[in-house]
């Protein structure tokens, strides 16, 4: 299966959103019961994800601009394809975001009923940090680029 | 009713190939190749580049054919 340049760059796109996925995610997933002033090395983590970001992409794409020297036109097939992928991205995003909402306004809802009764074990059960709100956050992210990207992947070998 | 084409036909006659054309309107290989293929209709700026391109007129290059 030959593949053009344009594809490979996805290709990079998806890799990366993966292995962000299963290497940072942990960290915000095991903090997520934490409020974010008590998250331990989330600075350190913050310039990690960048340094690590940075340097992946500018490998990769150095990588890629030796291995196809030729540029290539972009046209408006690659702008339709864009668009129709990115439309897709914008809608999951809209649809995951509604969801979350209703899922926070729930929670806080449970934990106040959970207040009237007194359950004080369960009533803290039902906490809510921003840590926790940033886990969920960047999981629907990495989850919805992967999606855009294998989309337009899957348009640019089939359109 | 779907759009067809005569790009494949007309290219060879002329003896471009799908790079070459392609450079001379402004688009990609692969661009050129999903036309051919009836993947991909083209914009009608599009459209109008390649029937000049060929020499051809636009109704003869593009076409629609019953299903």
């Amino acid at each position: 299966m030959l593949l053009s340049k344009k594809e490979i760059s996805i290709l990079i796109e998806i890799v990366y959103s993966i292995v962000f996925a299963l290497i940072f995610l942990p960290y915000f997933y095991e903090n997520q019961e934490k409020n974010l002033i008590l998250m331990d090395g989330l600075v350190e983590k913050i310039i990690q994800i960048i340094i690590c970001t940075v340097i992946y992409f500018a490998i990769a794409y150095s990588v890629l601009e030796v291995a196809f020297k030729k540029k290539e036109t972009r046209d408006e097939r690659d702008d339709m394809i864009n668009s129709k992928s990115y439309k897709l991205g914008y809608l999951l995003y809209e649809f995951s975001l509604f969801i979350f909402i209703g899922y926070v306004c729930s929670k806080f809802q449970n934990k106040e009923l959970l207040n009237l009764t007194g359950n004080i074990e369960l009533y803290s059960s039902f906490q809510l940090t921003d840590a926790g709100i940033i886990f969920i956050v960047l999981v629907l992210l990495a989850f919805i680029s992967v999606i855009k990207s294998i989309y337009q992947f899957y348009l640019y070998r089939t359109v | 009713m779907i759009l067809k084409n005569n790009l494949k036909e007309v290219r060879q006659n002329k003896g471009l190939t799908q790079e070459e054309l392609g450079a001379n309107v402004g688009v990609s290989r692969q661009t050129i190749i999903s036309i051919e293929r009836y993947r991909y209709k083209p914009t009608l700026e599009l459209a109008m580049k390649l029937a000049e391109k060929l020499n051809i007129k636009i109704e003869k290059l593009f076409y629609f054919e019953q299903e």
